[in-house]
């Protein structure tokens, strides 16, 4: 019988090896899938890893998915930290997608480069950080749950986009597909190594991560963040000003994530069009907690996941597995890190059942 | 009459980093009060949760009738005969008594024959005198009225064996007394009981025999007629004991705080403070004493701008600060100890040094220009700890590990260290054992003598007589009366405390 007792401090040790079990676990549960397609897991994974780093090409397409999963999960650890629950990253990134391709497809092409790429990554900034700015408002004066909001938010950015795309914004040219016009190359984002794809939201990422770091370490608003996450009654007991931090972290979040759907855009993707790859939004929140909240450590394992993908595409097409394979990995490794949670509350002790 | 039954032998468990219970014995006999008497975190609790079935005991046997058992659960111990009162009661608010008594029962299952228990549980409360109506909401019942809840919900279910847990420490002196009528009773009808606590004028009033902890050890088991408290104490605390505390005389200054028919309602939507005025002086010490829920958490939130009133004001030297905010009055020189240290008071999880710069982490030299020095911050986390000798494990560990006397000295020391004008103290030793107890009245006492204003708000009317210089008796939002520390009497406090008097300032 399995007896369960409430337990009050956890080990480091336990805190360090649940991560690192979930990510072998999903592995596993990944290896189980792929036995349903009738392959043997060893030689999916061993093409997975050198689909994602066997090669100069391979890897940086590793980097280039690796991009928006820094962008969004350094602004995400903003949030979290302070126990707001931004499941919306995935609309954030959209709505700066458009708010960026808004200034992108309606600017002179004779415009400067440097400037007209300044503007469109604030606008990006901006739409996200409007976007996310919603669901902080509804919790600060009405104590409305963000979970839901930001989930729900998440939709109406979508379909926001998917009316550009068939109304207004659709390219005349592009025989009926919902695709603007494509991005003059003042809106591009340069690539920085040449016959690859890294383009220069990888530096914006760095830039990123190295703000948030400080943000949380160093600054008073991190400390005052981590009180709000840890105890809202002490933070009010001490006199923080609660609705004014969810605002700021939330700017942050939502800001970070439309800036990687833009940087998406205009440094992979060159139009605005209705896939633009929003999930990253959700995979970050699965980064974000592998990392314990730690920005450098998530940059790390944004590489990884990125890894995961690149790697996937490369399975997809050389071995015939199906790509949603990446997907299974990925949530199972979240459903395992969340089991883990419960580790970190109980103490689980296996015991024959003598009566 | 003799007959054994409870035998616990040999228990033992460890809690990491603690050995709670360390090869302890221990037996109750059959039509016994047997009290286990000990410090904060001697290990009644964990001894008395082994029994319950809720902790499992890492070595050692248990006993019941002279028959081995193994007691994997709370169900496991119902079935058993033993039923237990916890220190914090195991009710759902919001549900009736009634349903708070049929909830885990196994004969139950989706329907519930509410005329059958309500007509139970009218039974027991007719026997013992408990006056409950089974309708009630958990939320509606005073807290002694949810503990005789408890106690139906054990008899309910058969429990020959009573495990209460501390049940006295959030009971006035009447309630207690009354208490004490129902567990003798009981006792009367051939039930066993252990009894919890670790104030010793109940203890010597209500024990047969007196089991001692200390520091997870058996120190040794007595009968009450051949102890005195004081040689209860020695063993408990391991060492002579102080049964009052030295005081210098009073040297009162001005008013510093001045509360005017304040007005403000508690969280269910109820007016909580009614009309309530008084002041408090520079040098002296204002104790309120009152059972709890009768207004003192409100108060204090109050006036620290942690709740708002709808009426009336608070002044402080001359300013009005009715209404500001929580960190304008802290500005001000209000600081607040607040009753619940680990839910207001401190972040569980932060560090020593985190907690330590709560209140002045957003000035120099902590914080310039917006970034904290860490160095700075963990310099003053030192001073604090070094200035009034509170241990922790290691600097960077979380202080929900510290023990509740350390926690209560590091609000205590960072809250000084503010130089308030105003220190308001909400049961301030709630939970503490004799020795941390000691240190934080004494630390009262002489910023007293420094010439701070103290309003002292406690549950514990010992603690209220130890150290106040006068003292005012809250009841339903209302100050009783003010009493001087020389005219004050236990017993009429006692009477006041209970509404009986009519309310006068
Ligand atoms: N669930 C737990 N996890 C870790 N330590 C615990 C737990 N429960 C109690 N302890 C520790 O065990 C010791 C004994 O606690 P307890 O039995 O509650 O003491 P008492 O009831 O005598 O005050 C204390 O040091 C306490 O901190
Ligand atoms: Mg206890």
């Amino acid at each position: 019988m399995l007896l369960f007792e409430k337990r009050e401090t956890v080990s480091t040790k336990l805190k360090a090896a649940i991560p690192l079990v979930s990510v072998f676990l999903g592995l596993v549960t990944g290896a189980i899938a792929i036995l349903f397609t009738r392959t043997n897991p060893i030689i999916v994974y061993q093409a997975l890893v050198k689909g994602a780093f066997g090669s100069v090409y391979t890897f940086s397409e590793t980097l280039v998915a690796a991009i928006p999963l820094i962008l969004i999960s350094a602004g995400l650890i903003v949030a979290f930290r302070m126990n707001f629950w931004n499941i919306g990253a995935y609309g954030q990134y959209i709505i700066g997608a458009i708010f960026g391709s808004f200034f992108a497809l309606n600017m002179p092409a004779t415009m400067s480069r440097p400037l007209l790429l300044t503007i469109i990554c604030l606008a990006g900034f901006l739409g996200g950080a409007l976007w996310g700015l919603i669901p902080a408002a509804l919790k600060a004066f009405w104590e409305v749950n963000e979970v839901i909001t930001t989930l729900l938010l998440n939709y109406v950015a979508l379909y926001i986009l998917k009316y550009l795309m068939y109304g207004p914004w659709r390219n005349p040219e592009s025989h009926g597909f919902p695709l603007s016009k494509p991005f003059e190359l003042n809106a591009q984002l340069p690539r920085l190594l040449p016959r690859t794809r890294i383009h220069f939201g990888i530096i914006l990422g760095i830039i990123a991560v190295i703000i948030v770091y400080i943000i949380i370490k160093k600054t008073k608003f991190g400390y005052e963040i981590r009180v709000i996450g840890e105890n809202k009654r002490a933070a009010r007991y001490a006199g923080i000003n609660i609705t004014k931090n969810i605002f700021i972290a939330m700017a942050i979040s939502g800001g970070l994530a439309g800036l990687a759907g833009l940087a998406q855009l205009s440094g992979v993707i060159h139009m605005l069009q209705i896939e633009i790859n929003p999930g990253y939004g959700y995979t970050a929140i699965v980064v974000a907690w592998l990392a314990s909240l730690n920005p450098i450590i998530a940059m790390l394992i944004s590489v990884a996941f990125g890894g995961l993908e690149a790697g996937g595409y490369q399975i997809q097409m050389a071995i015939r597995v199906p790509f949603g394979i990446v997907g299974t990995i990925e949530s199972a490794v979240l459903f395992f890190l969340l089991g883990g949670e419960i580790l970190k509350k109980y103490r689980i002790k296996l015991r024959r059942n003598i009566l | 009459m003799d007959e054994i039954i409870v035998q616990a032998k040999g228990i033992t468990k460890y809690f990491p980093g603690v050995l709670a219970n360390n090869h302890i014995d221990f037996e109750l006999k059959k039509g016994e009060i047997h009290t286990l008497l000990g410090e904060n975190g001697a290990g009644k609790s964990t001894l008395m949760n082994i029994l319950d079935g809720i902790y499992h005991p890492d070595e050692g046997e248990i006993y019941i009738k002279g028959k081995k058992v193994h007691i994997q659960n709370p169900f496991d111990a119902m079935a058993n005969s033993i039923g237990m009162i916890h220190q914090h009661f195991m009710l759902v608010d919001t549900l009736t008594v009634l349903e708070n008594v049929a909830l885990g029962l196994k004969s139950q299952g989706l329907y519930i024959d509410k005329k059958e228990i309500s007509k139970q549980i009218e039974t027991i409360s007719k026997k013992y005198h408990f006056n409950i109506n089974p309708y009630s909401k958990i939320w509606q019942l005073s807290v002694g009225e949810q503990q005789r809840v408890e106690i139906i919900k054990t008899l309910f279910r058969k429990a020959e064996i009573l495990i209460l847990d501390e049940p006295t420490a959030v009971l006035t002196p009447q309630e207690s007394e009354d208490l004490f009528k129902i567990l003798n009773q009981l006792l009367k009808e051939g039930k066993s009981i252990i009894f919890i606590s670790h104030k010793l004028d109940e203890v010597m009033e209500i024990s047969d025999r007196i089991t001692v902890l200390r520091k997870g050890k058996v120190v040794g088991t007595v009968h009450k007629k051949d102890v005195t408290k004081g040689y209860l104490a020695k063993m408990m605390v391991g060492r002579e004991v102080l049964f009052s505390l030295e005081r210098k005389p009073l040297k009162r200054r001005g008013e510093v705080l001045k509360v005017k028919e304040l007005e403000a309602y508690n969280d269910k939507g109820f007016k909580a403070l009614k009309k309530i005025s008084f002041s408090v002086f520079g040098g002296e010490i204002f104790g309120i004493a009152g059972i709890s829920g009768n207004g003192q958490k409100i108060l204090a939130q109050t006036i620290t701008g942690l709740r708002r009133a709808t009426r009336g004001k608070t002044i402080l030297n001359d300013a009005d600060i009715t209404n500001a905010s929580p960190k304008v009055i802290a500005n001000k020189g209000v600081n607040y100890i607040p009753p619940d240290r680990l839910k207001v008071g401190l972040i569980p999880n932060l560090d020593t040094t985190e907690n330590a710069i709560l209140r002045s982490y957003d000035r120099e030299p902590i914080t310039k220009r917006n970034f904290i020095d860490h160095q700075k911050a963990a310099e003053y986390a030192k001073s604090l700890i070094r200035k009034f000798n509170i241990m922790v494990p290691r600097i960077d560990a979380p202080v929900k590990l510290l023990s509740g006397g350390n926690m209560q000295k590091l609000l205590l020391a960072r809250e000084i260290a503010e130089r308030p004008k105003l220190l308001i103290a909400v049961h301030p030793t709630r939970g503490l054992d004799v020795g941390a107890t000691e240190f934080i009245r004494k630390q009262l006492l002489k910023e007293r003598d420094n010439g701070l204003a103290v309003l002292l708000i406690s549950e514990d009317l010992d603690e209220i007589l130890m150290v106040s210089d006068r003292i005012g008796v809250i009841y339903e939002g209302q100050i009783m009366k003010v009493i001087n520390i020389e005219d004050a009497e236990r017993n009429k406090i006692g009477l006041l405390m209970a509404g009986v008097n009519s309310p006068k300032n």
